[in-house]
């Protein structure tokens, strides 16, 4: 437990030194919104369901790159070999990465906000606190299987690609959830209407959180 | 070593074999044509077999993803492959019958019911499976990893069952808990197709693992020879 707590720590300051995974993720975020505004034909209103399928196309792809390189690091000069020889568990590692790809996704999401209320219209800002209970939902469920996902990846071969190849097929029900949730949101629905499907998106989670955890000895063995 | 015993091959094919030729009399002389779809409803049986038999080959190929990890065999590993090999061949005729029934019945080639969108991701899981058997080159590792991946997939395929129920199913339901929902001709005709495509599944599978097995043992040999010293070889000659 102490010695994942120093494995987040080590992660957040080699970011904070030089913000390899933010930098990427927020620009690309940010260029996603601003493509996506342009696909939408000038003058048309948007509705509050394509706002949400908007939002999380963004938070998706821009998600996706900052998980690829939560391994990078520990590829150069044999780093993971050394994580795994000091006396911290797989199951701690996995939980780390975990954790600092969670508050990596929160950060990009931070900024990737309030740029689509500016982009979209600020009427979807009454809604910032239940919005704030799905994206905490969806991030975590994209950490476990992205970490899990990138972990693999990390001791493939050919790995730019591979990764959204496998993650996303994965995600796509949590996706499509989160769609569903952030629309409703959207609308103005009270929370019993799409509580349902927060139910789903937190069975996701815990899921491959324990997946991740019953798996991660493998991974990172071989 | 492959054991040389007699080859029980021929016999499976021809059992197979005989069971769709009894299959395809069922569908089409005992069944009577449904009331409403006509002769279109004849796609049914089959296009339920094949959905059975992929489900079938993910449950198999989950199953030897757990054993490889826990015993770290290789031949779950080449089990677990070829497994998904033919599940995704048959995840792709379900998909590709669907759409054909679909079509006349649904006026629709696709729609996003939860049948529909739970083999599509399916199909997609179990696809990148292989993309990522082709990207690892070490033997243990690729085990390793197809192994995770084969229960990821297999993991996820409930939830995303779940999700898509959220919305509206314009699927039919034939079997519910409290029994069969169809005329007893058809039923027999579908068990009739059933068994013939989980016969068919047997052999594929047997003929896949062993193919596979061969290509391992030729990698091994391969690899020894590489080993040998040039020297002893020019010896041997």
């Amino acid at each position: 437990m102490r010695s994942a707590w120093l494995v987040i720590r080590k992660d957040l300051r080699a970011e904070l030194r030089r913000p390899q995974a933010m930098i990427a993720m927020l620009f690309f975020g940010f260029l996603l919104l601003v493509i996506l505004d342009v696909a939408v034909p000038a003058g048309t209103e948007i509705t509050p369901e394509t706002g949400a399928g908007i939002l999380w196309v963004a938070i998706t792809f821009s998600s996706v790159l900052g998980l690829g390189r939560s391994f990078d690091r520990e590829k150069e000069n044999h780093c993971l070999e050394g994580l795994l020889l000091s006396p911290l568990s797989p199951e701690g590692l996995f939980g780390a990465k975990m954790a600092v790809n969670c508050i990596f996704m929160g950060l990009a999401e931070l900024a990737i906000l309030p740029l689509f209320f500016i982009l979209y219209g600020d009427a979807f800002l009454r809604s910032l606190p239940a919005l704030a209970l799905v994206l905490l939902l969806a991030n975590s469920g994209f950490a476990a299987t992205g970490t899990l996902f990138a972990a693999i990846t990390a001791g493939a071969d050919r790995n730019e690609a591979l990764l959204p190849m496998l993650f996303f097929p994965l995600v796509m029900p949590l996706i499509a959830m989160a769609v569903r949730a952030t629309g409703m949101i959207f609308a103005g629905a009270p929370l019993p209407e799409y509580s349902s499907w927060l139910q789903v998106m937190a069975a996701f989670t815990l899921i491959f959180t324990g997946l991740g955890f019953l798996v991660s000895r493998h991974i990172f063995r071989d | 070593m492959i054991p040389r015993t007699r080859n029980p091959e021929p016999v499976l094919i021809t059992c197979t074999a005989l069971l769709f030729a009894a299959a395809v009399y069922a569908v089409f002389f005992h069944a009577p044509a449904e009331r409403v779809m006509g002769l279109v409803q004849k796609i049914f049986y089959f296009h339920l077999s094949c959905a059975l038999v992929a489900f079938l080959s993910f449950t198999t190929a989950c199953i030897s993803g757990v054993a490889y990890l826990v015993s770290r065999d290789l031949k779950w590993d080449v089990l677990g492959a070829a497994a998904v090999e033919i599940g995704l061949v048959f995840t792709t005729l379900v998909l590709a019958t669907g759409m054909l029934w679909g079509r006349p019945v649904w006026n629709a080639w696709w729609t996003w019911d939860p049948r529909l969108t739970t083999s599509l991701i399916l199909w997609f899981i179990f696809a990148a499976y292989f993309i990522l058997r082709a990207a690892v080159e070490k033997r243990q590792q690729r085990a390793a990893y197809c192994a995770v991946m084969a229960i990821a997939g297999f993991v996820d395929v409930p939830i995303v069952f779940l999700s898509a129920r959220l919305w509206r199913s314009i699927h039919p339901v034939v079997i519910r808990a409290d029994g069969v929902n169809m005329a007893p001709p058809m039923l027999t005709a579908l068990l009739v197709s059933l068994a013939a495509f989980a016969a068919l599944w047997g052999v594929l599978l047997r003929r896949r693992v062993r193919i596979l097995a061969m290509a391992e043992q030729i990698r091994i040999l391969e690899h020894r020879l590489d080993r040998e010293p040039a020297q002893a070889r020019r010896a041997r000659y």
